[in-house]
């Protein structure tokens, strides 16, 4: 990996998102870098597929910028190895010549955005956005998921037992008896529970013990 | 008075032509009328009709008349006269409509459907038409009691005849695209040989006209085939309606009691028939070769495009970057290091854009062949050069042989794009080996007559014996770009330096190219 420009003008929030970009062109690779960076943006830039592969973190986060025509690994192999090692990063494509075919199989290995060359910078900028927010949008997910996580191996003993009964459909009053408690105190369980997980319904409760069901 | 002239002038002359055409067929009539074995009128009249539509009317009708008058002194009577011309007037009206309607586009001769389509359309329209006529005639009882059939027979044939040998032509003369065309034919000797082939057959075939069975009359079919097959369709035109002309002489000049006028007439009418398809196909296959080669250039064209499309985007797409990096930076004040390091880049990247034009501009400048004797090293060490950087960057092994001291009498540029195609090949074939394996030889040799050989070879996979069979044709690609011209390209290329290129199958991927090479000892063009 090499970082050619350094991010010095860097105004945006500081934050990890990166735009890595695979040509086989030292020329465009190296001006996109530049461009990208004096926009504000982390670049890395890669000569080819196989060295993007070699280099990748499973925790890299930001877009991928791929040209589609390379000797080696061409674009959309290196997208499906992508996919294949359970890599997320949004990908853009950039070709020299547009080709249906070929953006059409782009796109269906979801690519965000099919760009032909000389680029438009400002479908480029807004395909990097669109990436973006698509990458935080599932970074939030898996915070707010990690976060959920969290709780549930936080509640009390009693408070798990009573949401693994409420989530069965069981009321209240059945629970009770279950647990050879109150209802008043199955009731106080259950608010207590709901607020920790930051929920308000007993759907959301049974959404949320059948994504983080742990067995 | 000068626009009227002008205006009546075709008219005027139609009736002229017209009523000359009538004079000189006016043989063997039946019954005095103009009943002929070979009536070519109505040839002119379609072809007048066709080209001025209902305006053609009036012209005919008088033409008619006036023939009648002046050729056979009126013989039918005012009244049934100025009728029988009516009617026909009115019957090849209506055929010259329905081929004004079909043949709107005026491809009238253009393919055998449409010939066929002519044909058919002549034949059954003359055939009603002389079904109306000569029944008002008989009518009129013109002619003789239980002649009917026979003057229907004779009267249809002669005007089917007359039309179908001599319309072609005379559709021709009425186009300025045709005159043009046919005076481009006549010009030529060939056009001389084969009208004195026809002149000669006649003679062969009519010569001693005692004995004659039209025994010899297959002869007539060599001046026709030579016309059609050498100048198409308007070849046949011409020979058909020379030899119509002829056997006409013949018939009225030469007393041939024993072979009824009909019978020559028939046999110039499947003359001419012979001539316009062959003529027709002639023109329709020439006519395909031309679009093959159109698209042929074209595709090539596409090629050139693709690829320039390609090496152009790399360099201005880094311009457009570099550039809009270069505004940011200079509107936020910035001076420093990186901003004279990309305008720095800007200038590299211009001059490789520059390069690419360069390249392209020479190779259209050369688009016709310009020889000159050059020495193959040169060549080779041009295309290396070109592929030094790549092979590095890929890690491939570039291994030239040494190459003899041979020149060759070529177009540079085109054998360049040759072998820059040749090398280009490989290396996309060599990439996709594991890269302790990558490796690209280039020899030569000379054999024996002066000829020099080149051989390409990579370490790819090679080629199968199947596949070797459809390299060389067009669009059979096994790349996801390019169209698959580029060896197609390369073998026209190497064929009009007089040489050949060919791949062998193998394990590995052989090219080979014999080029004719200039003795060293002979000093030519330096």
């Amino acid at each position: 990996m090499e970082y050619k420009w350094a991010n010095q003008w860097a105004n945006k929030p500081a934050n990890r998102l990166t735009v890595y970009i695979v040509d086989d062109d030292a020329a465009v690779r190296d001006a996109l870098g530049l461009l990208l960076s004096v926009r504000g943006y982390r670049t890395a830039v890669f000569a080819n597929g196989e060295g993007f592969l070699n280099a990748w973190q499973s925790d890299w986060v930001g877009c991928l910028i791929i040209d589609i025509r390379m000797p080696g690994m061409d674009g959309l192999t290196l997208q499906k190895r992508l996919v294949e090692l359970n890599c997320h990063l949004p990908v853009i494509i950039i070709t020299g010549h547009g080709d249906a075919g070929l953006a059409r199989q782009a796109f269906k290995a979801s690519a965000i955005d099919f760009l032909e060359k000389p680029l438009d910078d400002e479908k480029l900028i807004d395909a990097i956005v669109e990436a973006f927010r698509r990458e935080e949008t599932a970074l939030n997910e898996m915070q707010r998921g990690e976060r959920l996580l969290q709780v549930l191996k936080e509640l009390t003993p009693r408070e798990r037992e009573v949401m693994d009964l409420v989530v069965t459909g069981k009321h209240n009053r059945e629970i009770a008896p279950a647990l050879g408690i109150s209802v008043r105190t199955v009731e106080v369980h259950k608010a207590n529970l709901m607020a920790k997980l930051g929920i308000s319904s007993v759907p959301d409760l049974v959404r949320i013990s059948m994504l983080y069901r742990q067995d | 008075m000068r626009r009227l002239q002008i205006r009546w002038l075709p008219d005027l002359s139609f009736v002229a032509v017209f009523l000359l055409f009538d004079w000189v067929s006016y043989v063997d009539a039946l019954y005095g009328l103009n009943i002929t074995p070979w009536n070519p009128d109505p040839a002119l009249g379609l072809a007048y009709w066709m080209r001025y539509g209902k305006r053609a009317a009036l012209p005919w009708f008088i033409a008619n008349m006036l023939a009648e008058i002046l050729v056979r002194d009126l013989l039918a009577g005012w009244l049934m006269t100025a009728a029988a011309a009516a009617l026909v007037t009115l019957g090849y009206g209506l055929i010259g409509e329905v081929l004004r309607h079909r043949f709107r586009d005026g491809n009238t001769f253009g393919n055998r459907t449409t010939l066929f389509a002519w044909l058919s359309i002549v034949v059954i329209g003359s055939v009603l038409n002389s079904l109306a006529y000569i029944s008002l005639l008989y009518g009129a009882s013109l002619i003789p009691q239980g002649q009917w059939g026979v003057a229907f027979f004779r009267f249809s044939i002669g005007d089917i005849v007359g039309i179908v040998g001599s319309m072609p032509l005379l559709w021709m003369l009425l186009s300025e695209h045709g005159r043009t065309r046919l005076q481009a034919i006549m010009l030529r000797w060939e056009t001389a040989g084969y009208m004195a082939l026809a002149i000669l057959m006649l003679g062969v075939v009519f010569g001693h006209v005692a004995n004659v069975e039209l025994m010899h009359f297959y002869f007539l079919f060599l001046p026709i085939v030579w016309a059609a097959t050498r100048q198409g369709l308007y070849g046949a035109g011409l020979i058909a309606f020379v030899l119509q002309f002829g056997i006409i002489v013949v018939v009225k000049w030469l007393p041939i009691a024993n072979i009824p006028a009909v019978e020559l007439q028939m046999l110039g009418a499947v003359l001419a028939l012979v001539g316009f398809f062959i003529g027709v196909v002639v023109d329709e296959q020439r006519q395909a070769a031309e679009d093959l080669k159109l698209t042929l250039r074209l595709a090539a064209a596409g090629e050139m495009a693709s690829a320039l499309a390609h090496e152009l985007n790399q360099p201005i797409t880094a311009l457009v970057a570099y550039g809009k990096a270069c505004k940011e930076l200079l509107e936020r004040g910035e001076a420093g290091e990186v901003l004279t390091g990309a305008i720095q880049k800007m200038i590299l990247e211009s001059e490789r854009a520059s390069d690419v034009v360069r390249r392209l501009r020479d190779f259209f400048r050369s688009g016709a062949m310009r020889l000159e004797v050059v020495e193959v090293g040169v060549i080779v060490s041009a295309i290396v050069e070109q592929f030094a950087t790549k092979c590095r960057e890929h890690g491939v092994e570039l291994k030239i042989a040494t190459v003899p001291a041979v020149s060759l009498r070529a177009d540079r540029l085109q054998l360049e794009l040759v072998l820059r195609n040749l090398f280009a090949n490989a290396l996309d074939e060599v990439v996709k080996r594991p890269p302790e394996s990558r490796l690209i030889t280039l020899s030569a040799e000379k054999l024996s007559g002066e000829r020099l050989r080149i051989t390409v070879e990579d370490s790819g996979l090679g080629i199968s014996s199947n596949a070797v069979a459809h390299l060389f044709e067009p669009f059979v690609s096994t790349k996801s770009s390019g169209l698959g011209l580029g060896l197609v390209l390369s073998r026209a290329i190497v064929e009009a330096h007089g040489g050949s290129l060919w791949a062998e199958a193998g394990s590995h991927g052989i090219f080979r190219l014999i080029l004719p090479s200039v003795d060293w000892g002979e000093k030519v063009g330096i």
